[in-house]
This record gives structure tokens, sequence and C-alpha cells, in this order.
């Protein structure tokens, strides 16, 4: 007990650790359960059977299943909001001190430019001194947080010698690596997952009957009736916590992969939760299915990187990779980017090259990792030392390279996992489908869990992603959040409107993390997730009163019969639009802003900016569209809306706090401030120097006076808050203006009904068709990919039907006929020749017997004839040799 | 005339009692009786052995031990021989050897 104290107190990142496997716990403890329940079942007859089966339920299964997983994620929650705390302290008291040596040597590099002789050298000194104690400070916290916050062991050893370096690539870990992103992801999922859990025991409820009946499955018998899985919903919802948590808590790519096809699997259980439906069984197929393809790209990366680098530790992958931020001389011209090369042949030793830099080398330096360099160390760069011996197998301390356009694959790659987990263009056809599935599963999947963490796997993987690959990333995003309002403009199923929404919604983080907006992303990504819960929930709470019905074309005027959940579903719909000071304001607006940004510096992919702004508008529109038609207005259906009442208290509770959640928790101070919220600056310790690097010199054409490159990562972060503070206003206000007119235009429309939507579909009734078939994706898989293999697979059953089984059974007929006549020859010539002998055996022994008379006299007759015989032919032979 | 008695008389008279033997044998139902035979055969013998003995000093030695190996042998075959007769007779309740004939072909 002592130890386990001492455990948490020196390694408090076991809290997360522990958060992570309680639900793993839970799961483990429901699934043993029902085995025994299983197992005692047939027996429950005897009255040791009978014991059990009722230990475990009886009959009757109660709400056991439910607490267990309830209080595992919230318990969860409370590790995690302990590990948190500690985190953010201990992290500020560093990151305090530390501004204050970075703002007094910020201070001495002003008053030493302004210097000039003498006092230009003292001041110089006095740099080097700050320098040195900013390098002292930094390297206390780096290794108070690698010995209270990280921690691995080896899971698993691969045979030494695979790769071409017998040191590397012969471990794969298990390992946590808390940073204050990890932390809040902790916070978020497990607060979010808590409260679908809470909400998961009312809307599950009917599933607590033995006997259900499945309104929408048709059976030769009337409609289907089957066992209650309320127990079974709850275990897979606790595994798909922990998968998600150990996402989260992962510090190498293999876990992060473990990790990524658990999500994906129970999201193929859940999404498929009442696979007797059709809808729900392809559903499932598809995202498990369309998963694997990105998976596939995920597994190419992996094998890319471990070949090359031997690694999947993401400190030591991007220490490899990325340029360090210090090396003997101070200063690097290139720090935390990746540094390229071309291979002199002239100049090359056994097992090693001569590297000679280039901005766009087709080699890309591997640098040695940070403890294994030796003392004095120079960097590679254009101005000196820019020629290095690259190693083909490097041992330590030294560098290696690798082929650039490999890392452009390995990071696409990656990128192919993250498009798949988290449904973008072209992979976005599985999350409308997956609403099939219950919707606290919606709210689980969507918000917090699994298309999350295509998101926050890009995060994570940031510095191994090359420009190339940031640009196709960015416009991935960007593509994705267009198409997908558009569609949900138009969709009239209340989930479906929900699930377009967040496809656009991952667009909008993925746009911001392509375009350098990390923090944006990441932000976007924390309080997407409660709001997005929100209206999830909603949505679920607004189809149990509605007895399971999900067509908005059914509704409206619901808001007498429903209030709470309208004014929860008004607060969420007001967040996800971005109006000011609900969550969606600040991180939207740190996107659009970062985009701008990135638009100035990079005027040829202004798409990049105009695509998220219009969509702001079109995002304000529709939601207020499903507002308006669920709540206000008319009804339209007078049986829905006579038999519509409100949820009971465990699915209303929750919404209230998540509602608070989502107009609160992203505040700062001051609040009116969109740039000062508390959770952005908290994202914003996580960042890593790579993204600085990459983006943080947006100015670089304006700073003159110091060249091109003059990349320091610090200065670069004070250029880049100045330009974000412009940027924000500009395209914070260019947003809003959009948001109101989309509010307004759907209130006029759908509120006021100045103007019919029935009239707009009849003008444009080509557009109309386009955007309900979803941009006929699916029309275009089926027609370029089902088809063709399904064409293919009838080709391939022709021809396995027909020559592969024809030559088979022609074989067979050969063998046949062959055995016939072997058969023949068998029984007549081999058994023939057999049975001749033996016969003649047998008849000479007939003869033979009567010589064996059995009297004794006889025998001694025979013998002494014999005798007298032989001594005859003896005595002839003798006299025959004697006379001659 | 003196009669001088030589090896010849000795073989003959060891053929003689050859004979008897075998007669008695080949004639005898009686299992004694066979046995009786059987001794005759082999004193035949002995006496065969001795002579050569007497006569030829090559085998002055042998034919002596041989002599003395064909009285052992006889022995120890009249004491196998009388034990299958009396288990015979045990059997049979006779000792006609015509009556063992269960085992013929």
């Amino acid at each position: 007990m002592m130890d386990l104290l001492e455990l948490f107190g020196e390694h408090p990142g076991w809290y997360f650790v522990a958060a992570t496997l309680v639900p793993l716990l839970s799961f483990v403890l429901i699934l043993s359960a029902s085995a025994l329940w299983c197992a005692a079942r047939p027996f429950r007859d005897t009255p040791a059977g009978a014991a059990l089966f009722n230990f475990f339920g009886g009959e009757e299964r109660g709400r056991t299943p439910a607490y267990v997983a309830t209080g595992a994620i919230a318990l969860a929650f409370v590790l995690s909001l302990v590990g948190f705390l500690r985190f953010t302290i201990q992290q500020s008291e560093f990151e305090t001190q530390i501004q204050q040596v970075q703002r007094d040597l910020y201070e001495l590099r002003v008053k030493a430019k302004a210097a000039q002789g003498q006092d230009k050298e003292k001041w110089e000194e006095e740099i080097e001194a700050k320098e040195n104690e900013l390098e002292n400070k930094e390297k206390m916290w780096e290794s108070a947080r690698s010995y209270a916050w990280q921690g691995h062991f080896d899971w698993l050893r691969i045979r030494p010698g695979s790769l071409r370096d017998p040191d590397r690539g012969t471990v794969l870990q298990l390992g946590y690596k808390i940073d204050s992103l990890s932390a809040l992801m902790f916070v978020m999922v497990t607060f979010v997952a808590s409260l679908i859990h809470l909400f998961s025991i009312g809307y599950m409820s009917e599933e607590l009957q033995p006997e259900v009946e499945d309104h929408q499955v048709h059976t030769r018998y009337g409609l289907l009736v089957r066992r209650g899985r309320f127990g079974r919903f709850f275990m897979f919802l606790s595994l798909f916590c922990f998968s998600m948590l150990n996402l989260v808590l992962a510090d190498n790519l293999f876990q992060v992969f473990l990790s990524w096809e658990l999500v994906g699997i129970c999201s193929y259980l859940l999404i498929g939760f009442y696979f007797e439906r059709q809808s729900a069984s392809n559903a499932a197929n598809k995202a498990f299915i369309t998963n694997r393809i990105g998976d596939a790209g995920f597994i190419l990366g992996l094998l890319i990187l471990w070949t090359n680098l031997g690694t999947f530790h993401f400190d030591e992958l991007f220490q490899r990779l990325r340029a360090p931020l210090r090396d003997s001389h101070g200063t690097l011209q290139l720090a935390g980017r990746f540094v390229r090369g071309d291979l002199d042949p002239a100049r090359a030793a056994d097992g090693s090259w001569s590297l000679k830099y280039s901005p766009d080398g087709a080699q890309v330096v591997l640098f040695p990792l940070p403890q294994d360099r030796p003392e004095h160390y120079h960097g590679v760069g254009p101005d000196r030392d820019d020629r290095v011996d690259v190693f083909e197998a490097p041992k330590k301390g030294q560098h290696g390279s690798m082929p650039y356009w490999l890392l452009v694959a390995a990071g696409l790659g990656i990128f192919l996992g993250c498009v798949g987990k988290s449904a973008q263009f072209p992979l976005h056809v599985w999350l409308p489908d997956a609403m099939e599935g219950p919707t606290p599963v919606s709210a689980l999947i969507h918000a917090a869990t699994m298309v999350a963490a295509g998101v926050y796997l890009v995060g994570r993987c940031y510095p191994l992603f090359t420009y190339e690959a940031l640009l196709v990333i960015a416009y991935t995003g960007g593509i994705t959040l267009f198409i997908a309002a558009t569609i949900a403009v138009v969709m009239t199923d209340i989930k479906k409107v929900l699930a377009y929404s967040t496809v656009s919604q991952l667009g909008y983080m993925m746009l911001a993390l392509g375009v350098g907006g990390w923090v944006a992303g990441l932000f976007h990504l924390l309080t997407h997730a409660f709001f997005k819960a929100l209206l999830f929930l909603c949505s679920g709470s607004v189809i149990y009163g509605c007895h399971h019905e999900q067509d908005m074309l059914k509704m409206g005027g619901l808001y007498p019969k429903m209030k709470i959940t309208a004014l929860t579903m008004l607060i969420g719909v007001l967040a996800i639009a971005g109006i000011p000071l609900f969550t969606g304001w600040y991180s939207k607006d740190a996107i659009l802003a970062q985009a701008l940004g990135f638009v100035y510096v990079h005027p040829q992919h202004l798409l990049l900016f105009l695509l998220p702004l219009g969509t702001a508008g079109l995002t304000a529109f529709y939601m207020s569209r499903l507002w308006l038609m669920t709540f206000t207005g008319k009804p339209r259906d007078e049986h829905v809306y006579e038999h519509a009442h409100e949820s009971p208290g465990t699915m209303t509770m929750p919404l209230v706090v998540l509602a608070v959640c989502s107009v609160g928790i992203a505040w700062g101070w001051p609040i009116y401030d969109a740039q000062a919220s508390w959770l952005e600056q908290n994202v914003h310790h996580a960042q890593h120097h790579a993204v600085l690097a990459d983006f943080g010199n947006i100015d670089y054409t304006v700073d003159q006076e110091h060249g091109e490159y003059w990349v320091v990562a610090k200065r670069a972060e004070e250029n880049e808050r100045l330009y974000a503070y412009y940027n924000h206003h500009l395209a914070g206000n260019l947003a809003l203006g959009l948001v109101v007119i989309g509010m307004v235009f759907a209130g006029l429309i759908y509120w006021k009904g100045v103007l019919d939507p029935a009239e707009a579909q009849e003008q444009f009734p080509g557009l109309h068709a386009f955007l309900m078939d979803k941009w006929r994706f699916d029309w275009l898989y089926s027609v370029v990919v089902v088809r063709p293999a399904l064409v293919v697979g009838s080709w391939l059953a022709w021809f396995d039907l027909h020559v592969i089984d024809g030559v088979l059974h022609g074989v067979a007929y050969l063998s046949v006929l062959l055995s016939k006549w072997d058969g023949l020859f068998d029984n007549s010539v081999i058994d023939g020749l057999v049975n001749l002998v033996g016969n003649a055996i047998y008849s000479a022994g007939a003869r033979l017997r009567n010589v064996q008379t059995g009297f004794l006299r006889s025998y001694v007759l025979f013998l002494v004839l014999a005798a007298a015989g032989i001594f005859m032919v003896l005595a002839y032979f003798v006299r025959m040799a004697a006379a001659g | 005339m003196t009669l001088t008695v030589g090896l010849t008389h000795f073989l003959l008279l060891g053929a003689l009692l050859f004979v008897c033997g075998a007669v008695c044998m080949a004639s005898k139902r009686n299992a004694i009786g066979i046995l009786m035979g059987v001794e005759l055969v082999l004193n035949a013998a002995t006496i065969n052995f001795v002579a050569f003995a007497r006569y030829n000093p090559i085998f002055q030695v042998e034919g002596q031990i041989f002599a003395l190996f064909v009285i052992v042998l006889a022995a120890a075959e009249a004491a196998i021989a009388l034990a299958i007769v009396l288990n015979f007779y045990n059997n049979h309740l006779s000792v006609d050897v015509d009556t063992a004939e269960e085992l013929k072909g």
C-alpha cells in the first residue's frame, strides 16, 4: 500500500496509467461475469449452478454492469483530474521561471543590438550567461518531466540483427508520456465518457428486459425477439474508453497502433450493436473496412520509420529527424527543422558518405540522440559545417540519413491512417453510416474517442510531417470541411446532420494542423468534444422522447415538450456556430486566424482560408436549421408530437453539465479576449518546437535585417503571437459576420417562414439531389471500387467453379479410372500368383501328410532303411574309389 | 586252428547287436521294449568305439572316451525316456506307442 502511494508520489504519471487501466479492469470484470453467467446457465437446475447463476444476475440481469462501467470511468476521471492538476502546477512553476529568463534574455538582446564597440562585447558575454541559465533551467524541467511523467518497459524483444544495424529495431515498448496535451485529453475523454455512460444508463434501459422486440427486424415469425444486451453495451463502452485512453497515454507509435486497432474493433462492435438489422451490420462493416484502408497506410508509415530509424518512441523519432535546438555554437539556422542534403559519391568511405547540405536535397539527415552526442557538437547548416559524415548503419553519436521521399511517404502513410479514423475526405463515408449504432455510441465516437484519435495522432506525430505532407493534410481538411457542411445543409435525419457536422469540424482541425495551427487544431478538438457530445446526447434525448423517431420532417414545435433538451441543445448550436463567449468561438477563430496567417505568406493557397471561412457561415446555417426544425414552428407530425416527452433525470443531467462546459470550458481572463483562453494556453505548453520552426517564421520575408533564414524558435514565437493577434481579429470578425448571416437566413426560412425551403429545392433540383446523395461518394465508390470488386469476384468465382474445380474433378475422375485398372491387375495377376503358390504348397502338404503315420515303428523302419540305404551308397562309392 | 578274435568280429557283433536293437525298436508296441531296443543300438555303437580303441592306436583314447560318453548319454536318455513313458502312461493308461497318434499329419 505504502509502495503504491510512493509510486504515485514519485511518478505521478501513474495517475494516468491507472486511469487507463481502470476501464480495462471494468471490461474484464463484466466479461468474466458474463462468461460465468453463461457457463452456469445450463446448470441452473442444480443448486450450485443456480447459486452461481443467480449471483451473476439470474434471468433478469440488472444494471450492475452499467454501475461497474460508469464507476470505472468516473474513477478514471478523478484520477485524470488529479494527475492533470499535479502536472499543471508543476509545469507552471517551471514555465514561470523559464519565461522570466527568456524575457531577460530578450531585453539583453535588444540592448546589445543598440550598443556599439566595447559595450557590445560586454552585452554579448551577459547574453551568453543568460543563455546558459536558460539552458540549465530547461534541462532541469526536462529531467523532472522525464522522471515523473514518463516511463516505459520492454514489451517484446525482437531477434537482434534483423535490420542492417544490430543495435536498432530490437525492442517494442509499452510506456506513458504525459504532456499538457495528453493530460487535457485524458480529462476531456474521461469526463465526456463519464457523462455518456451516465446518459446510457437511461437511454439503454430497454435492453434491460430479458426479451427485447426489435421493431426494425422482420423475420418469418414476425418481429425479432432477442435477449436484452445491457451488459454487453457497457462492456464495449469500457473497452472503448480503455483503448482511447491507452492511445493518448502512449509514448510510442507502436502502442498507438495497438490502441488504434482496439478502437477500430470497438467501433465495429458498437456500430453493429443491433447487428440483426441489415443496415447496422453493413454500417459496421463499412466503418471497419474503410478504416482498414487507412490502417494499411499507417502500417506502411510505421514500417518505413522502423526500417530507417529502428524506434517507435516519439521523442527519439523527433530528436533524430529534427535538427537539435542547440549545438556547440549556440544558435542554429535550421533548429527544429528537417535538414536535407545530397550524398557525395566522390567522398564516400566504407559504410559512410559525406552529405552536403542543400535546401532541397534528396536525403534527410538523422541526428544522433542528445544523450549520445559528443560534448562539442556541431550541427549541419548552410553557412558552416555544411558537410557531415553520414553512416549507413550509424552507431551511437553518429549521423545517419534516409531518403527524403521515404519520409514524405511515411508522413502521408500515417496521415492516411488518421484520414480513415477521423473520417476525412476521401474516407469520410463511414462516419454518417455509423449513426446506426445507439446514440450514446455516436456521441462517444464523435466527441471523445475514435474520430479524436486521428486528429490527436496527427498532432502527436507533427514533427514527422514534411512540408509536402502538411500541405496534403491542410487540403484534405479544407475539402472535407466544405463537402461535409454542404451535405449537412440538406440532411433531414437529425443524427446525420450532426454526423456531417462532425466530419466538417474534424476537417477544420486537420486544416489547422496542416497550416501550422497546431494549438488551434487541438484546442478545437477539445472544445468540440464537449459541444459535440452535448449535441449528440441532446439528439439522443429528442429521439428517446419521440420514441425513436429521427426524421426532422416529423418533428417541429417540440420546445414546450422538452425544454431542458431544447435549451441545452441551443447552447450546443451556439457553441458550434462560433457565437462569441461560447467555446467554439475561441477555437474556431484561432483556426481561421492561423489559416489567414498561412495565406498571407503563401497567397497561392488562398483556398485554405476561403473554405473554412465560408463554411463557418454554412455551419451556423445548418445548425440553426436543425434546432429550428426540431423545436420551433408547428408540429409536422401530430402522432410524434402527441407522444413526445422529456427524458428522465439521468439523461438530462449530463446534458446540463455538458452545456455548462460548452459555454465556459475555454474561458480565460478577460473572457471577451478570444486569445486568452486558458485551455488554449495549456495546449500551447505541449507544442513541439518543430511547429515553430516550420511555421513560426511566417514573418521572415519582413525581417530582412537578419536574412531569410534567421530562425530562432523563441524569437519566432513572439512574432507568431504578434501576427496571430492581428489575424485573429480580422478572421474572427469576418467569420462572425458570416455566422450571423447564416443564422439570420436559417431563422427567416425555418422560423419565420419567409422563404420556403421546398421552393429552393424546386429551383435547384440537380444541386439538391446531388447534396442529398452526399456528393455521390457512395455511388462513386460503388462504381469504382465495390462493383468492379464484385465483377472481378464473380470472374474469379467462375474461374474457380469451372477451371479449378474442373481440373480437380478431371484429376479425381482419372484417379478413379486408374484405380479400377489397378484393382483388376491386383486381383488377377498379383493375387493369382500368391494364391497359386499357396495352393501348390497346400496340396503338397496334403500329400506329404500321409507319410506321417503316427506309428513309431514305421518311423524306426524308415530310419533303419534310410541308414542302410546311405551305407550301401557310401559302400558303393568307397569301392569305386578303391577300384579306380 | 585257433580262432583269433579280431576287429572284424567285434564289428560283426556290433552290427548284429544294432540290427537286434533296430528290429526290437521297429517291432515292439510296448514303449519299454522300444527303450530296450534303443539301449541295444547304443551299446552296439559302444562296442564299435571300444573295438576301434583296442585295434587302432590312433583312436586309443578317443574310442574309450566316446564309449564313456555314450554310456552317460544312454543313462540320461533312459531317464528322460522313462519320464516320458511315465507321463504317457498317466495320460493314456497304456504304454502302447500306437496310441500316440494325435499329432500325426
